[in-house]
């Protein structure tokens, strides 16, 4: 089964505190979205658990193996996986050898046609299938973060981190990165989410944390979550959050 | 849809290029020949460079020091290093299996054969002096200036950019003014003798060629510039060329999918500077001297503006334009007058080449033959993306 056991992790930029002691465990298929408010330290954990950024302290645990002190592309290859916050498509390479990096990367001698095979499943089933010979930069901003999900799904991790999937994602496009969601979940992989979109994060995951200035200040179903008076203090209650607290009364107060 | 028309032109340009110096026979055979060996030298340089700065995204200054590194290592073998069949005595000397390997005394531009002209005097008939195989001092030079590539890789690994481009301007130079100053080793701006290619000549297909004969030195550059051409295409379109491209793309995604950036940045600094300094060092050979000025910036330069007018991001499209460039460059000395006023050209041609470079830059990215590649083989592309999309949409 996939475990993800994240203990203690610290994390200082100058006497600036970003992370402060956070552990979370993860297992099996879970779908879990990481929330809090801008500066919480979400990216920055993204960042320490795909290994671009060292940890002061603390472990990670990918499948019981420690991959904290391992290389970023070590982390990807031991099964960890990531989106970025601003899209990262490769502009001029084609959409097809976009999706050829990471699975010549994963195995140099992969068979080339099954390779070819599983993109072209992989940019049908995104809409992109028309577009596989254009280069990355000719692609829209939605497109391009479909992908960077079908990149994603031919490095085929165990756990999927998702920064900002839907920031600027027109409402067609959402449809096809919920479903990319359901797949990739229903393939029993693990998903973290993070996303300022409340209605998205509650519709999908079934486990909320939430960061608050470094400090994790709970873990749980979002029905507890919600309700949480940390939480609302911290995040979901402030007004000035015009993604969040609108949409997020509006439920709470249908529930 | 994508068009092979390109490739098969390409085979028919190398045959071409093979039969050429046997059936040219106009009265200026030497100086084309000179002009060929020239442009598959510099195409050798502009096409690894090609690779290096436009699929890797290392814009390296430093190619031509590689070049240098190749060439001084080869030289200094073949000034300072002989072999013997017997011991002289005197210079410094030590023995392998089947030769004894005598190391001269580097002695600036004074005569540094001293000890082993005396010893040879004292020596019985049928007794040899050779220099060190030219094979292997080309190797040598080959793997100076691959292990300085691996250096300077590992140095400029978390360089980017403009850093990486002013890193390698300020080796170069450095480079240059050691080989200029350590005239003890270098002789300096006199520069360092090389011996021939083919120092007692060499019969071809029954043909006798003296040393200074230029077909073996046209086949041994075609060799070196094809045999080079053929191991960047290779690794350009191997999973190594697509991760070049990715990490010059966006380093930290590439790593993030599970490219080992580091090592294919290394190596891509290590394969090309072993390239730029084995051609160094047969070059080395063939003009017979070699100089620190051979370095320079406005060298560099050329070799650069070369690679992008021919197409960065393609290693045959650079190797084309610095063909041209070189024979444009060699055209367009012919002096002429306008008006009265008499146009020195052989300073305005680089002013040519400048503005060349500066509208390539401007309006044709992909330079000028990459471009025409790129049009001819990507043609259909666009149409086939439209067709696709409306299929979809039909099927719905």
């Amino acid at each position: 089964m996939i475990t993800l056991d994240v203990k203690d992790i610290r994390k200082k930029f100058g006497s600036h505190q970003v992370l402060n002691g956070v552990s979370f465990r993860i297992e099996g298929p879970e779908l879990v979205g990481l929330i809090g408010p801008n500066g919480a330290g979400k990216t920055t954990l993204t960042n320490v658990l795909d290994g671009a950024i060292k940890p002061d302290g603390g472990t990670i645990r990918l499948n019981g193996k420690r991959i904290d002190p391992l290389h970023p592309y070590e982390i990807a290859r031991s099964g960890l996986g990531r989106t970025f916050q601003v899209t990262r498509a490769f502009r001029r390479m084609t959409v097809l050898e976009n999706l050829y990096v990471p699975a010549l990367a994963m195995e140099a001698g992969v068979n080339r046609k099954e390779m070819e095979e599983k993109a072209h499943e992989i940019l049908a089933f995104l809409t992109i299938d028309h577009l596989r010979n254009e280069f990355g930069r000719a692609l829209s901003g939605g497109q391009q973060k479909l992908l960077e999900l079908g990149r994603l799904l031919m490095l085929d991790p165990d756990v999927y981190i998702l920064d900002e999937p839907f920031a600027g994602v027109h409402p067609s496009l959402m449809a096809t990165i919920y479903k990319w969601i359901e797949r990739v979940n229903g393939e029993g992989k693990a998903i973290i989410l993070i996303s300022h979109q409340m209605e998205s994060i509650f519709t999908l995951c079934r486990r909320l944390l939430v960061l608050n200035f470094g400090d994790l200040i709970a873990d749980g179903p979002p029905a507890e979550v919600k309700n949480d008076p940390a939480v609302i203090d911290a995040y979901l209650g402030v007004e000035e959050d015009m993604s969040g607290s609108g949409l997020l009364r509006q439920e709470a107060s249908h529930a | 849809m994508i068009s092979h028309a390109p490739k098969a032109a390409g085979y028919v340009a190398a045959a071409l290029l093979v039969l050429f110096p046997l059936f040219y026979s106009a009265g200026n055979y030497d100086f084309v020949m000179h002009l060929w060996i020239t442009a598959f030298y510099y195409a050798i340089f502009a096409s690894s460079w090609a690779l290096l700065a436009g699929y890797g995204g290392q814009f390296s200054f430093a190619h031509l020091a590689f070049m240098a590194l190749g060439a001084y290592g080869a030289g200094i073998l073949d000034n300072y290093v002989f072999l013997t069949s017997l011991p002289t005595g005197t210079c410094t000397e030590f023995g392998i299996p089947g030769a004894n390997v005598v190391l001269l005394p580097p002695s600036g531009t004074g005569d540094a054969t001293a000890c082993l002209t005396a010893a040879r005097a004292t020596w019985p008939e049928g007794a040899t002096v050779s220099r060190v195989p030219l094979l292997l001092q080309i190797a040598f030079g080959a793997g100076l200036g691959g292990g300085a590539g691996w250096l300077i890789g590992t140095l400029v690994l978390r360089l980017r950019a403009a850093y990486l481009a002013l890193f390698t301007v300020g080796l170069s130079e450095i480079l240059r003014a050691v080989l200029s100053a350590e005239i003890w080793l270098t002789r300096g701006q006199a520069g360092l003798p090389m011996s021939p290619l083919f120092p007692d000549g060499v019969t071809i297909l029954g043909t006798s060629y003296g040393p200074a004969a230029k077909l073996p030195a046209y086949y041994v550059m075609l060799g070196l510039f094809l045999g080079t051409l053929a191991l960047l295409l290779w690794v350009a379109r191997s999973r190594i060329g697509l991760f070049l491209r990715s990490l010059r793309e966006d380093e930290d995604a590439a790593e993030a999918l599970g490219v080992d950036t580091v090592k294919w940045k290394r190596a891509v600094f290590v394969l090309t500077a072993a390239i730029a300094a084995t051609a160094g060092a047969v070059q080395g050979h063939y003009v017979g001297l070699i100089t620190p000025n051979t370095i320079v910036l406005l060298q560099m330069s050329l070799v650069i503006a070369m690679a992008v007018i021919g197409g960065l991001e393609n290693v045959v499209a650079a190797a084309i334009g610095a063909i041209l460039i070189s024979f444009a460059l060699e055209f367009l000395r012919t002096d002429f007058t306008i008006m009265g006023h008499e146009v020195d050209m052989t300073t305005w041609r680089l002013v040519f080449f400048g503005l060349l470079l500066m509208l390539t830059l401007r309006f044709l990215r992909n330079g000028v033959i990459q471009g025409a590649l790129m049009w001819i083989e990507r043609r259909g592309v666009g149409a086939q993306t439209v067709a696709k999309r409306r299929a979809t949409e039909e099927t719905k």
